[in-house]
């Protein structure tokens, strides 16, 4: 078949490019001449060089947090990924529950973010909260507003409950791609249940589990809201990542410089992990 | 097979005109405004106002900075050309084993180049020059091999 290449196409694109550049390149830019400058307000702007950076990247305030957003990100992959194939392994294939289990399933994912946050900020509290009420009646001294410990497993629960789902949703769309014959086979073979797992499923589900994975890293790696609505960083700094320490220096201390130095710093973590996804992605539909 | 159809040289005339006129038109404005033909509080174009909308102090511009972003965009503008004199973004599978096109070599040019001016900043110290010959040998390996 005869492809065109017609690149005047591209003007099409223009209507995008102007949007893209109000709502993107120009506050970019922005934070790009905030971060090589020291303001004391009044829109006066003092040149600084690569101050800001030289401080951020020797500051441990900004590794912390870095530190503790990959932690938390390693964390809920470990619990969310292994929970979302469970789940998705033991989900109906047909009948009446498939549709049950799938809205079910689509629930969390559809309540806003900051919604879900005030949930659990109240679900966790000990004095009118079900959940913090009844863990302290059982003897267990649970307080997420003191003790950073319990800070993390309230914010760890709260993303597993809330995006778990999500790796289902991609691990069943991978599970009901297998033919049957497959199933056929492995059952004339007589293979057991982990064989069936390990060497039909599971490859399967590959493609799909790096896409949750990509994505579940990412949406973690940025995560701000929930964790702010619940804890707002405490107590102390313990759940303070990235985004929230981001958001301190810049609209609590008012540190235009070092929070734009931050903010390029992380934007450029996030695009080199856009780039991985969107490659991955793209390579995946290019084998399809 | 695949067909390349380049576009008609009007088409870059026309979209560098529209460029021209826009561009005229903001400064015949602003001489209207200097040279105080009219208030420029009552300069309105479609209930723009001209004067204060297009005011971009605001963004804290400096020279190097500007610098910078200008170089990006002659980076650009150079493979707007590139694309033109050898259309189809030359496609080929390097040493990262996956397909990229001039563009995503750009792309990985430059964000490892900022990677680079990052390590050096907080590993070595704030003079950047190096950092910036090792990004340029970086960015033709990239454009080489990758």
């Amino acid at each position: 078949m005869e492809k065109t290449w017609n690149n005047r196409a591209w003007f099409l694109v223009l209507p995008v490019l102007l949007l893209v550049a109000f709502s993107a390149v120009i506050p970019l830019m922005t934070v790009v001449n905030y971060s090589v400058q020291d303001t004391f307000g009044n829109n006066v702007f003092f040149w600084a060089g690569t101050e800001w950076f030289e401080e951020l990247l020797s500051s441990s305030r900004f590794w912390q947090a870095m530190i503790r957003n990959l932690v938390f990100s390693f964390i809920i992959l470990a619990i969310e990924v292994p929970l979302g194939i469970f789940i998705a392994l033991n989900m109906p294939k047909k009948g009446w529950g498939v549709p049950v289990c799938l809205v079910l399933m689509a629930l969390p994912l559809l309540i806003p973010w900051n919604v879900v946050g005030t949930i659990w900020q109240v679900f966790g509290r000990n004095d009118i909260g079900l959940l913090g009420y009844y863990v302290n009646a059982l003897g267990i001294d649970y307080n997420y507003v003191q003790d950073p410990y319990d800070a993390w497993v309230t914010v760890i629960i709260m993303d597993v409950w809330h995006w778990t789902s999500l790796v289902v949703l991609l691990c069943y769309a991978g599970l009901v791609s297998i033919p049957d014959a497959f199933y056929q086979a492995a059952k004339i073979d007589g293979a057991s249940r982990w064989a069936v797992f390990r060497y039909i499923q599971l490859p399967k589900m590959n493609r799909v589990l790096l896409i949750a994975v990509l994505l579940r890293f990412m949406d973690s790696f940025m995560i701000y809201t929930e964790p702010f609505v619940v804890t707002g960083g405490g107590p102390g700094n313990s759940t303070t990542f990235l985004s929230i320490d981001l958001v301190k220096t810049a609209l609590g201390q008012f540190d235009l410089g070092p929070a734009a130095a931050m903010s390029l710093v992380y934007f450029l973590i996030v695009l080199l992990l856009s780039w991985v996804f969107y490659t991955v992605m793209t390579n995946y539909d290019a084998e399809r | 097979m695949e067909q390349v159809d380049r576009s008609p040289w009007w088409w870059a005339v026309l979209f560098l005109a529209l460029v021209v006129v826009a561009w005229v038109a903001l400064q015949i404005d602003f001489v209207a405004i200097t040279v105080g033909f009219s208030d420029p509080a009552n300069i309105r174009l479609w209930g723009f106002n001209l004067s204060s909308n297009l005011d971009f102090s605001w963004m804290a511009w400096t020279w190097p900075t500007a610098a910078f972003f200008g170089t990006i965009f002659l980076l650009l503008c150079g493979m707007a050309v590139w694309e033109y004199v050898s259309p189809g973004g030359n496609p080929r599978v390097g040493v990262l084993r996956f397909e990229t096109t001039r563009g995503d070599r750009l792309f990985l040019s430059l964000l490892g180049s900022a990677f680079i001016h990052l390590a050096w900043l907080g590993l070595v110290g704030p003079n950047l020059w190096w950092a910036l010959a090792l990004s340029v040998v970086y960015a033709v390996g990239v454009f080489r091999y990758v």
